[in-house]
């Protein structure tokens, strides 16, 4: 594959129902703290749903750039400002040609987009306050370009779930290749009308919280979040160490059951970080909570790594953030290698009703406050699986 | 920094425009492209057809047309429209704010991966797939993924694909952009085959090029034209590509 050069995530800025920045979020990821989910009953028709909403107020995008103005771009904002000093020094070094964006999302401005549609309905008017730049997925990555003045590549990558995993490889290839010194890269998806009711419409939400794994499995919790990184060239640190896609050729919204797409991805990002199987520490699952997902994507982690691997789903605590997902796990998977205790990592808990489903295989579910020992360099995985049978496994690692 | 493709194929749809002879055509006396038409929709397996957006079946034309088997279920794909599935996304939020059901088949297509999913299962592909949307620069950056999946896999050629169809009228007059419907593929690798062309990108240095047809047939205008290079210039980027 690829020739190997560092592909440093130098800094983080994160924000999910889980809270602001990476400390907070540590520290309940690490608690597994179940507590960040509420109910909502504005976003499905006659349906409450509890979903992984952002709590805090979000910083308002600047008036200057009003066009971009909406509730994607604002959760980016919450990401960016957390980065800001280590982002305008990049930009200082290498110049505002050198620096890319890459950003995933799935939603992009669809939420304020209803508003705006429902508008036109009803008085055949384009609302005032609404520009094409918040909906098209394109202004996602054009938001945080203007709002950084970056002369760089500059593109929104949205293939559903796998967007957020997606950009952080592509952004590895913008190195690589030499156009970039550094990048933005990362993903933001903000909670929504069409994303709540086309998932409650496939019958894929859950009634109560997203239980993975579980016999009693019954659909995904919904999220929102961002996770965008500084990515450079340097070494040290947490690297992006690997990067495996797949696509399924098998169906629209329901992957292969015998998650041969999946193991693909895996396969793949293990040959790009050229290591082996048993090297990896922790595995953040995909782990949706829908029957489909789970089943294929057990029977692809064990037919790789067997059953003594730790994984856990992160989903019960902060929902599925759909495009976000991929990038947000990834920075679960950072913060585990940021904050292990000499030669431990402390795994974020699979948290589920503890009803193992029997008929897949007996993967081993990280337990509350369990510790993986490390023998050799620390190095951890998250798998990334969308509709569109679009598959991303990411390796990260640190020394 | 100028990064070297080669172009194994290419081919492009517009409603009127369904050949390689007609494109040559056009290339030499270029006007705006046709407003609305899809090709049919017969080269896909019937099951798929249904679910075929006026988008998807001409971004699958130009797929299929540039690029065919055993090459075509072992591409890396990438698939770059400014708006995707957009107007069918519109739709639906349309019906949820007059309370009608919303259909979850329907939902499941207005992923911005749509066509590189369905490209996908009729194809029978399994390779790695980006899609991706970059306002008003979106050919360009389109390359620049393709040239990022040629890191990443050089022994693997990528087949692009550029397209848009009109945006719905409840948003067109927020946008300004030629109107029309129209899909360009290219087949693209590393490696010693094919004709040589360079790409490169860097900040504006004049007013973004304002053409009365998408960037992408100014591509393919350009590389059937034989002149030595092209500058595109976008809301935010320059592209520049030379041949050899």
């Amino acid at each position: 594959m690829s020739e190997q050069s560092p592909c440093s995530l130098a800094a983080l800025g994160v924000v999910s129902c889980l809270g602001s920045g990476p400390d907070e979020t540590w520290r309940r990821l690490a608690a597994a703290d179940g507590s960040r989910l509420s109910v909502r009953d504005d976003l499905a028709p006659g349906r409450s749903l509890l979903v992984g909403a952002v709590r805090e107020e979000l910083p308002a995008v600047p008036p200057a750039l009003f066009r971009y103005a909406c509730r994607n771009n604002a959760l980016s904002l919450a990401a960016l400002g957390q980065i800001e000093a280590p982002l305008r020094d990049a930009i200082a070094r290498h110049g505002p040609e050198r620096v890319g964006v890459v950003i995933g999302t799935s939603t992009s401005g669809v939420g304020d987009a209803e508003a705006a549609i429902a508008h036109h309905l009803r008085t055949q008017a384009l609302s005032p306050s609404f520009y094409y730049d918040q909906l098209e997925f394109g202004g996602a990555a054009g938001f945080v370009a203007e709002y950084l003045s970056l002369r760089g590549p500059c593109y929104t990558l949205s293939t559903a779930c796998s967007s957020g995993a997606r950009a952080l490889a592509s952004a590895r290839s913008l190195l690589a290749l030499g156009v970039c010194d550094a990048v933005v890269a990362g993903a933001t998806d903000s909670l929504c009308g069409l994303t709540a009711s086309g998932f409650a419409a496939l019958q894929a939400v859950a009634d109560g919280v997203t239980n993975p794994m579980s016999a009693n499995r019954a659909g995904i919790t919904l999220g929102e979040a961002s996770a965008l990184f500084l990515v450079t060239r340097d070494a040290g640190g947490v690297q992006l160490l690997g990067a495996g896609e797949s696509s399924e050729a098998h169906h629209m919204s329901a992957p292969d059951p015998e998650g041969r797409g999946a193991r693909d991805a895996m396969q793949a990002a293990l040959a790009d970080a050229g290591i082996a199987p048993e090297e990896i520490a922790y595995l953040n699952l995909h782990g949706t909570g829908t029957p489909l997902n789970d089943a294929m994507e057990s029977v692809a982690v064990a037919a790789l790594f067997g059953c003594e691997l730790p994984c856990s789903s992160t989903k019960p605590l902060v929902g599925h953030t759909l495009g976000a997902a991929g990038a947000l796990e990834a920075a679960f998977c950072w913060l585990v290698l940021q904050k292990r205790e000499d030669d431990e990592l402390v795994l974020p808990a699979h948290c589920f009703d503890g009803v193992r489903d029997e008929a897949l295989p007996p993967l081993h579910f990280a337990a509350r406050g369990e510790r993986a020992s490390l023998h050799g360099p620390a190095r951890v995985m998250t798998n990334s699986f969308g509709f569109g049978g679009n598959n991303c496994t990411l390796v990260l690692g640190a020394a | 920094m100028s990064l070297p493709a080669r172009v194994l194929g290419w081919a492009a749809w517009a409603p009127g425009l369904e050949d390689a002879a007609a494109w040559r055509s056009w290339a030499e006396a270029p006007e705006p492209l046709g407003r609305e038409g899809v090709p049919d929709a017969r080269f896909l397996p019937a099951m798929l057809r249904r679910r075929c957006t006026p988008l998807t079946r001409i971004m699958l034309r130009a797929a299929y047309d540039a690029c065919e088997e055993p090459l075509r279920s072992e591409v890396r794909t990438v698939f770059a429209s400014r708006h995707g599935s957009i107007n069918e996304s519109i739709e639906l939020i349309e019906c949820v704010a007059r309370g009608l059901p919303l259909s979850p088949a329907k939902f499941s297509h207005t992923v911005h991966n749509a066509q590189a999913g369905l490209f996908s299962i009729a194809a029978g592909n399994r390779r790695a797939s980006s899609s991706l949307a970059a306002q008003q620069d979106t050919l360009g950056h389109g390359w620049l993924e393709a040239l990022a999946h040629l890191q990443r896999e050089p022994g693997r050629p990528v087949l692009l694909v550029v397209g848009d169809v009109p945006l719905a009228p409840t948003f067109a007059p927020l946008v300004k952009e030629p109107v029309c419907s129209y899909a360009v593929a290219w087949l693209l690798a590393a490696g010693a085959e094919g004709e040589r062309v360079s790409f490169a990108s860097g900040a504006p240095r004049g007013a973004r090029s304002d053409l009365a047809w998408p960037d992408a047939a100014e591509l393919l205008r350009w590389w059937l034209s034989g002149e030595p290079e092209l500058e595109i210039t976008g809301a935010r980027q320059r592209f520049e590509w030379t041949r050899g």
